[in-house]
């Protein structure tokens, strides 16, 4: 082959000549890809929506930035340094449960296509790290440790540089930890049996989290208990303490206090571990992106106990298009860990933000009020992804629905059928872990509200999410929690219409319970919950005209491998 | 006069300024193993795509049992079966899932699917796999799974777009019996494949498509004759094979490839 001895001088390795070549060749290939996307409307529109996207988070990010810079200005201008421990702890927890929030919204480039190129796997390494690398977590964590060292700056400016290599190594430690346990959560769970384990972890994990709240609740009620409960509370904190200056954010802060204290030497024994914490972060990483580097695929099966055959009677199992729908969607959910990672996650937070509304009393126009309704609201966000696009999960079987003798009606009235039924589920859920976290009921008018702006929410859901279905469909990657391809387009309009219809809830909850009349909230409700339903069956009767229409986009799009 | 199978008139279709299909008209009798045959580009999956609704024409009319079919003719789509480009599966179902998927789609009953799943993963030899998704099944098995589903409800006219890519050579004689079965039975099959032996010794017709256009259309014997009468040495013209019929027509026969890519070891 002359060409390749030609290029003998060629040298391997993540900074060598070639993948130099090759680094320069991706972002090409990206640069074209990004500009041919412009060709189109909807390209225009998603670069729009991304552009408006990320000017949220980076304001967001500058305002927790500057919240960040804030505190360390004041913890060491007053010298209070054992509070710094407790700043990098919450910028590590920021910066590990922001991707999980936003999972569903951003855009991830694959890099398994890369494999078939002569790539070596120190610049797939280095690949995996750029690449998305300016997503919100980083940007916003990213600001954050601007913001400290800024602080520190301002604070003590003889520790600007020492801030600067911590606060760099603490960065580096973060990135790689959310990009090791998003690739070994693909990894875990695209195996059905570590999908069932980790499902019953986290359903226990909510059970052993609501011991707690009764615990603590059972606490304030016993003041002589509740001194006794602080000082066993104290002790297992000062444990913690003790421990927590041996983990990353801990050992972050210890890092600048020893700095501060003129004790370099000690100082760099943390910045040493810290970075050994790095370093092992990696490797974490490595191991994983190895498996993908010599092909592993993650649409691996687990190993099948036996080959056998059998016929599962389904309560679905009914004849006619309709129940073969609804089947299909149940089985593929069950083994779609994007879209089950979708609906639990927002059950953790709803347990996490429940804890707001908390003892916050249950009369009329008490905040408590809202609570139910602003859980299900978050509940709802979980359902984004089938409700906005339900045909995305299709792929190439989208050809078959059109192929078919059945109405694309029929099976978009059955896809909507099921994921109400999935919401029901959901909803009991989220309304027994917020009653159980705040303590109590809201007052029976606000359920009762509640329900009824649920009778609402739904339809407009099902009707615009119809429409965004078949209008702004993109394709998901079932075998993949992490980076899918989404539409920035979709999800923003998507958060637009939840956040309007919360919004109307609790305007006219608000205005209701302003003039004591929170029961009056249900009728009008209830009109809107008609006026939706109207409108959602009046979308299901124009589905097969706009199928139609767009068919060939819906194809282009879901039938597409790349 | 019997109704056809399928009757295309002008068939067109255009993507902004580039005419895939070019008023294409032909027609397919009932019970005819028909090839349609084309280089890369011709606009063979195009023209698949438009018979089978999957695509709507630009201009031009198709027919389907003498009727005229449309994204919305339902009762027509109960009589045709379609392996399309992209297989159309669902990988996140096991085989046997699928298939009664696919049946209940097209209106059979429980009993009926269930017993034709049975049937068709036994014959596809895939009765083993049932556990497994599709989306861990090889190509080759995907593909049959796909021809599979095609034929559950029984149709008529069955669309297949190569469907012998990347099956291996039992399950290939397999399908050809399969196939053959069908048309002794009165099925109707329209067929784009790359490997023309496999036209040669199944279809009794064949249609070919180049740059949009139809260029050749009638039964092999019909082909030959015509390339035959236009190459010298009448001897030698009447054995030549479906393969150079094909390249004489699209006009490929005389380039020497051997000329160019020279640094090609």
């Amino acid at each position: 082959m002359a060409g390749i001895e030609s290029r003998a001088d060629l040298r391997w390795g993540p900074f060598g000549s070639m993948a130099r070549a090759q680094y320069a060749a991706l972002a090409s290939m990206r640069w074209s890809m990004f500009r041919n996307s412009q060709r189109t409307t909807r390209g225009a529109m998603e670069l729009g929506a991304r552009t408006v996207a990320f000017a949220f988070y980076f304001l967001f990010g500058l305002a927790l930035g500057a919240g960040f810079g804030g505190g360390t200005y004041a913890i060491a201008a007053s010298g209070k340094w054992e509070l710094l421990s407790g700043l990098f702890w919450a910028l590590f927890v920021m910066w590990q449960v922001v991707p999980v929030t936003l999972a569903s919204f951003q855009e991830h480039f694959d890099m398994g296509g890369l494999l078939r190129f002569p790539i070596g796997f120190g610049t797939f390494f280095l690949l995996h790290l750029i690449f998305g690398l300016v997503d919100a977590s980083t940007m916003m964590g990213g600001l954050c440790c601007v913001g400290i060292w800024v602080g520190m700056m301002f604070a003590r400016p003889d520790l600007f540089a020492s801030t600067a290599v911590v606060v760099a190594i603490f960065a580096a430690f973060n990135i790689l930890l959310v990009r090791a346990i998003a690739a070994w959560m693909d990894r875990w769970l695209a195996q059905r049996r570590t999908r069932e384990i980790v499902g019953a972890l986290f359903f226990v994990g909510l059970l052993f989290l609501q011991l707690l709240n009764p615990a603590y609740w059972s606490s304030q009620k016993h003041p002589h208990m509740s001194s006794r409960t602080r000082a066993e509370g104290l002790r297992w904190l000062n444990k913690a303490n003790s421990v927590q200056h041996w983990l990353p954010p801990g050992l972050a802060a210890l890092d600048l206090q020893r700095s501060a204290a003129a004790r370099p030497l000690a100082a760099m024994e943390a910045a040493s571990l810290l970075g050994i914490y790095v370093l092992g972060v990696g490797g974490v990483l490595g191991m994983r992106l190895r498996g993908e580097y010599h092909g592993e695929n993650f649409g691996d099966a687990p190993a099948r106990r036996r080959a056998e055959r059998r016929t599962r009677s389904w309560l679905l199992d009914g004849s006619g298009p309709m129940a073969a729908v609804l089947e299909k969607e149940a089985r593929v959910l069950t083994r779609a860990m994007p879209l089950i990672y979708a609906l639990a996650a927002p059950l953790l937070m709803v347990f996490l933000l429940s804890g707001l509304f908390a003892n916050r009393g249950g009369g009329q126009g008490s905040i408590s009020s809202f609570s139910l309704m602003v859980a299900l609201a978050y509940a709802l966000v979980g359902f984004t992804q089938l409700f906005y696009n339900n045909l995305g999960p299709e792929g190439p079987g989208i050809q078959l629905l059109f192929l078919s003798p059945t109405p694309m009606r029929t099976v978009m009235m059955a896809k909507n059928l099921f994921h109400m039924l999935l919401f029901s589920v959901d909803a009991v859920l989220v309304c027994f872990l917020a009653s159980l976290r705040i303590g109590g009921w809201p007052a029976p008018a606000a359920i009762a509200a509640t329900f009824a702006w649920l009778l609402f929410a739904l339809p407009v859901h099902l009707a615009a999410g119809n429409l965004f279905s078949l209008n702004m469909p993109y394709r998901m990657n079932l075998g993949r929690i992490t980076r899918q391809r989404g539409s920035q387009v979709s999800a923003l309009l998507s958060m637009l219409i939840q956040l309007g219809v919360l919004g109307i809830g609790v305007g006219i909850l608000v205005v209701c319970a302003y003039f004591h009349r929170l029961w009056l909230a249900v009728p009008v409700f209830l009109v809107l919950a008609a006026g939706a339903f109207i409108a959602w069956m009046r979308v299901l009767n124009s589905i097969d005209g706009i199928a139609a229409r767009r068919r060939e986009t819906l194809l282009a799009t879901l039938v597409r491998t790349d | 006069m019997e109704i056809a199978a399928i009757q295309t008139r002008g068939l067109t279709r255009l993507f902004g300024e580039l005419t895939a299909v070019d008023a294409v008209t032909f027609s397919v009798a009932q019970g005819q193993f028909f090839g349609f045959l084309g280089p890369n580009g011709a606009g063979k999956s195009t023209t698949i795509k438009m018979l089978t609704g999957l695509l709507e024409p630009s201009a031009g009319t198709v027919e389907i049992l003498g009727k005229a079919f449309t994204a919305a003719s339902l009762d027509l789509k109960r009589q045709i079966g379609v392996v399309p480009e992209g297989m159309a599966l669902f990988g996140r179902l096991t085989a046997p899932e699928y298939l009664r998927f696919v049946g209940r789609m097209y209106g059979l009953d429980r009993e009926t699917t269930n017993q034709r799943t049975d049937e068709l993963l036994d014959f596809m030899q895939l009765s083993d796999e049932t556990r497994k998704l599709i989306t861990d099944f090889s190509h080759g098995m995907q593909k049959k799974l796909a021809l599979a589903a095609a034929v559950i409800h029984g149709p008529k006219v069955l669309f297949l777009d190569e469907p012998f890519e990347g099956v291996d050579a039992i399950a290939a004689g397999m399908l050809k019996s399969m196939l053959q079965r069908m048309i002794s039975r009165g099925a109707t099959i329209f067929l784009t494949t790359h490997v023309l032996e496999i036209v040669e010794r199944l279809c009794s017709h064949v249609a070919i498509i180049s740059q949009g256009r139809l260029v050749a259309n009638g039964s092999i014997e019909e082909l030959r004759a015509g390339v035959a009468s236009s190459l010298p040495g009448s001897e030698a013209s009447q054995r030549l094979t479906l393969e150079e019929i094909f390249l004489s027509i699209v006009g490929a026969v005389g380039q020497d490839a051997a000329q160019e890519l020279s640094w090609l070891a």
